[in-house]
């Protein structure tokens, strides 16, 4: 799969590339590059002026309204979209496709766990919320548990059980998440005091692990009546094998092309918020709160071309990147 | 026509229950901590008696904190059941129909909203107002996106050749761009480029807050770059379907057949091709609602207009959660609506649907 993957591309997609490997790199390098300023220091001496090459040591590209040096900020708030935004698009991809896929293959009735089991987390569950009873109920679901692991083994029979309706849950947790816009669910969830960089990170993969689940488990749904997983089913390999190792790196085959495109969600996700100045410390550096210095000062072109220009063209090389690698090398 | 009335019923059911569910996951998160909303109240009086002895400020903060409790009926238990962990001990109890949950549906069946935890008013009527402008400005950028849809889908599906050419890829790659950009971005650049003193200053935009009195002809004005706004964030989506769906109907057999009997081009796209390709754009219609109220969210800020959005925007910045959560219900309640209108007018558009038995 790698190497077919960097075969006989456009230059778009290289200039694309090369622009997401800056923004990475400006992104984790930023504390170790030259910087005449440091982030979220004001130079109260000017503020909000268009860049002046004379000067030394110059804004290279300007000043912000709080007298932050727009290029540090630039620089910095690159680092934003490397340890936030990429993070939660990856963790978003993994948690939709292992979701997405477990319901696509199993489905409703697929999943069938032993009636010792399902006692057995019963009995746990009684325990943990220390529902009235405690002690009695839970030794009771415990011991009906046993009985039933005992029935089981001494009978030797054919796995008896209740099966858990994966694909159920797995649709009324894309129903609940749905019932509101993304950015209506990201603010209400972040109106609590700012968050951290992991808090956001969850937040952010919480509302955006739908999307790849969907279409793993569309693809899932074919997939799994393939004559190969069929094959690999009847060769008499366990269940969980045929799904992770032949059926779920097929049906996440599309994931290559929506991957990015979820990528760029996330960062104009997290812009946004940043912009709304919601969720995160207003002194944190990011692309988003760069551009919503503008507010104060609406005439700062200065600002608008460079942040705009950085978030637009990572936007549009992520596009550029979706599109290569969607079709099929 | 059984059926299908059965299967919206169930769809807009299930869409129902999520929007319940969803509003009152939120309610009971924002009320689990009820001393930091009351801290919001009286967080101005923390700062002025520093001079009163200490325990005089203490009894007479707990007074205060205890009315206001009071009158946002933060007093009682937040749920039908409670939970409580004394001493290492836990244990639950069950407290009947009084009870913050239960009030809260209560006067959500009756239409109130409940009561902003910033200065304790009733939220009902500020939303109201606010619908007074959000309303034009969803309202007037639904209708501009099907109608720039229908517009650039047909403009783009025109092309004599089965591929793009020329203008048309042009437009193609101009509208894919778009489709990419976050809205915000998008409305700073209009505001930039039409607003702006220092270039085209065409259009109104900071125009310090709204009176009642306004002028209409003012208040459209103002209206325009939003509208702008947030047309052009969810066009490219609609009208590149629509194209795509279009392109796809000319290459079919019915399409030949009518081309071979003489019809001209034009005709076979709108009275053709249109009614089958315009399918598939119902179905994002269900959609365009939703993303249009959240997008109000960040028009209103960037344009400074007093609609929902911007209230959402600013409770959310002031932990005004009973705001919040009304912001909630009232984002769930566009989808719900959506939902309804696209599938009612999908039965009306295709026959095929109606005629299942």
């Amino acid at each position: 799969m790698s190497l077919p993957v960097f075969r006989a591309r456009t230059a778009g997609f290289w200039l694309g590339v090369g622009w997401l490997l800056l923004v990475l790199s400006g992104g984790l390098l930023a504390p170790w590059l030259p910087l005449a300023f440091l982030p979220a220091v004001p130079d109260l001496q000017h503020v909000a002026e268009a860049p002046d090459w004379a000067a030394s040591p110059a804004h290279w590209l300007g000043t912000d309204p709080q007298g932050r040096d727009v290029l540090t900020e630039l620089l910095y708030g690159a680092r934003q979209v490397v340890s936030i935004s990429l993070p939660a698009a990856l963790l978003a991809t993994l948690v939709g496709a292992l979701a997405g896929g477990a319901a696509g293959f199993w489905g409703n009735k697929g999943l069938r766990l032993p009636w010792a089991g399902w006692l057995a987390g019963a009995a746990v569950g009684w325990w943990g919320f220390a529902l009235p009873g405690r002690w009695p109920c839970s030794l009771a679901l415990a011991g009906l548990a046993g009985l039933a692991w005992w029935h089981c083994r001494s009978r030797s029979a054919k796995l008896a059980g209740w099966p858990l309706p994966l694909d159920t849950m797995f649709q009324s947790a894309l129903t609940l998440l749905g019932a509101v816009p993304r950015l209506v669910l990201v603010l209400v969830f972040a109106a609590g005091p700012a968050l951290g960089t992991t808090q956001l990170v969850v937040l952010l993969v919480l509302v955006a692990w739908p999307e790849a689940a969907s279409q793993v488990r569309a693809q899932m749904l074919r997939v799994r009546e393939l004559p190969f997983v069929e094959a690999a089913r009847a060769a008499g390999l366990p269940t969980s094998r045929v799904w992770y190792r032949h059926a779920l790196p097929h049906a996440c085959r599309p994931l290559l092309a929506t991957a990015p495109l979820s990528l760029a969600g996330l960062i104009g996700l997290e812009s946004t918020l940043a912009f709304l100045g919601v969720g995160r410390p207003p002194d944190i550096p990011s692309w988003g709160n760069l551009l919503g210095t503008l507010q104060q000062e609406p005439g700062a072109w200065w600002i608008l071309a460079s942040a705009g220009c950085a978030l637009v063209l990572t936007l549009l090389a992520l596009q550029q990147l979706a599109r290569q690698l969607g079709q099929r090398a | 026509m059984m059926q299908l009335g059965r299967w919206l019923a169930a769809q807009v059911g299930r869409a129902a229950l999520a929007a319940w569910a969803i509003a009152s996951l939120v309610f009971l998160l924002s009320r689990l901590d009820t001393a930091k909303a009351t801290d919001l109240l009286l967080g101005e009086a923390d700062n002025l008696g520093t001079a009163v002895l200490r325990t005089d400020i203490d009894a007479t903060q707990r007074q205060a904190r205890q009315a206001v409790e009071q009158r946002l009926g933060l007093a009682e238990p937040l749920f039908y059941v409670t939970r409580t962990k004394q001493a290492g001990a836990i244990s639950w109890h069950w407290h009947g129909l009084h009870n913050q949950y239960h009030q809260w549906l209560r006067g959500l069946l009756h239409g109130h909203l409940g009561l902003s935890f910033r200065d304790g008013q009733p939220i009902g009527p500020r939303w109201r107002a606010a619908l007074a402008y959000t309303l034009p400005l969803t309202g007037l950028a639904t209708l501009g996106a099907i109608a720039g849809a229908l517009l650039v889908g047909l403009v783009l599906a025109g092309g004599p050749q089965a591929t793009l050419s020329g203008w048309r890829a042009g437009l193609h790659t101009l509208l894919t761009g778009l489709q990419g950009l976050p809205l915000f971005a998008l409305a700073l650049g209009l505001l930039f480029v039409f607003a702006n003193p220092d270039m085209l200053n065409v259009l109104p935009a900071y125009t310090g807050s709204a009176d009642a009195e306004e002028l209409w002809d003012q208040r459209a004005l103002r209206l325009v770059l939003p509208v702008l706004a947030l047309v052009l964030a969810v066009l490219p989506e609609l009208a590149l379907l629509l194209a795509h769906a279009l392109r796809h109907e000319l290459s079919t057999g019915y399409a030949t057949t009518a081309r071979a009997k003489g019809l001209s081009n034009s005709k076979l796209l709108r009275k053709h091709a249109l009614p089958n390709a315009i399918l598939p754009l119902l179905t994002a219609l269900a959609g365009l609602l939703p993303t249009l109220v959240a997008g109000a969210v960040v028009v209103e800020t960037i344009f400074a207009l007093p609609g929902t959005g911007r209230l959402l925007a600013e409770a959310v910045a002031m932990h005004d959660y009973p705001v919040v959560v009304a912001g909630v219900l009232f984002s769930a309640l566009a989808r719900l609506l959506a939902l309804a209108l696209a599938d009612a007018l999908y039965a009306w558009v295709d026959p095929r649907i109606r005629l299942v038995p």
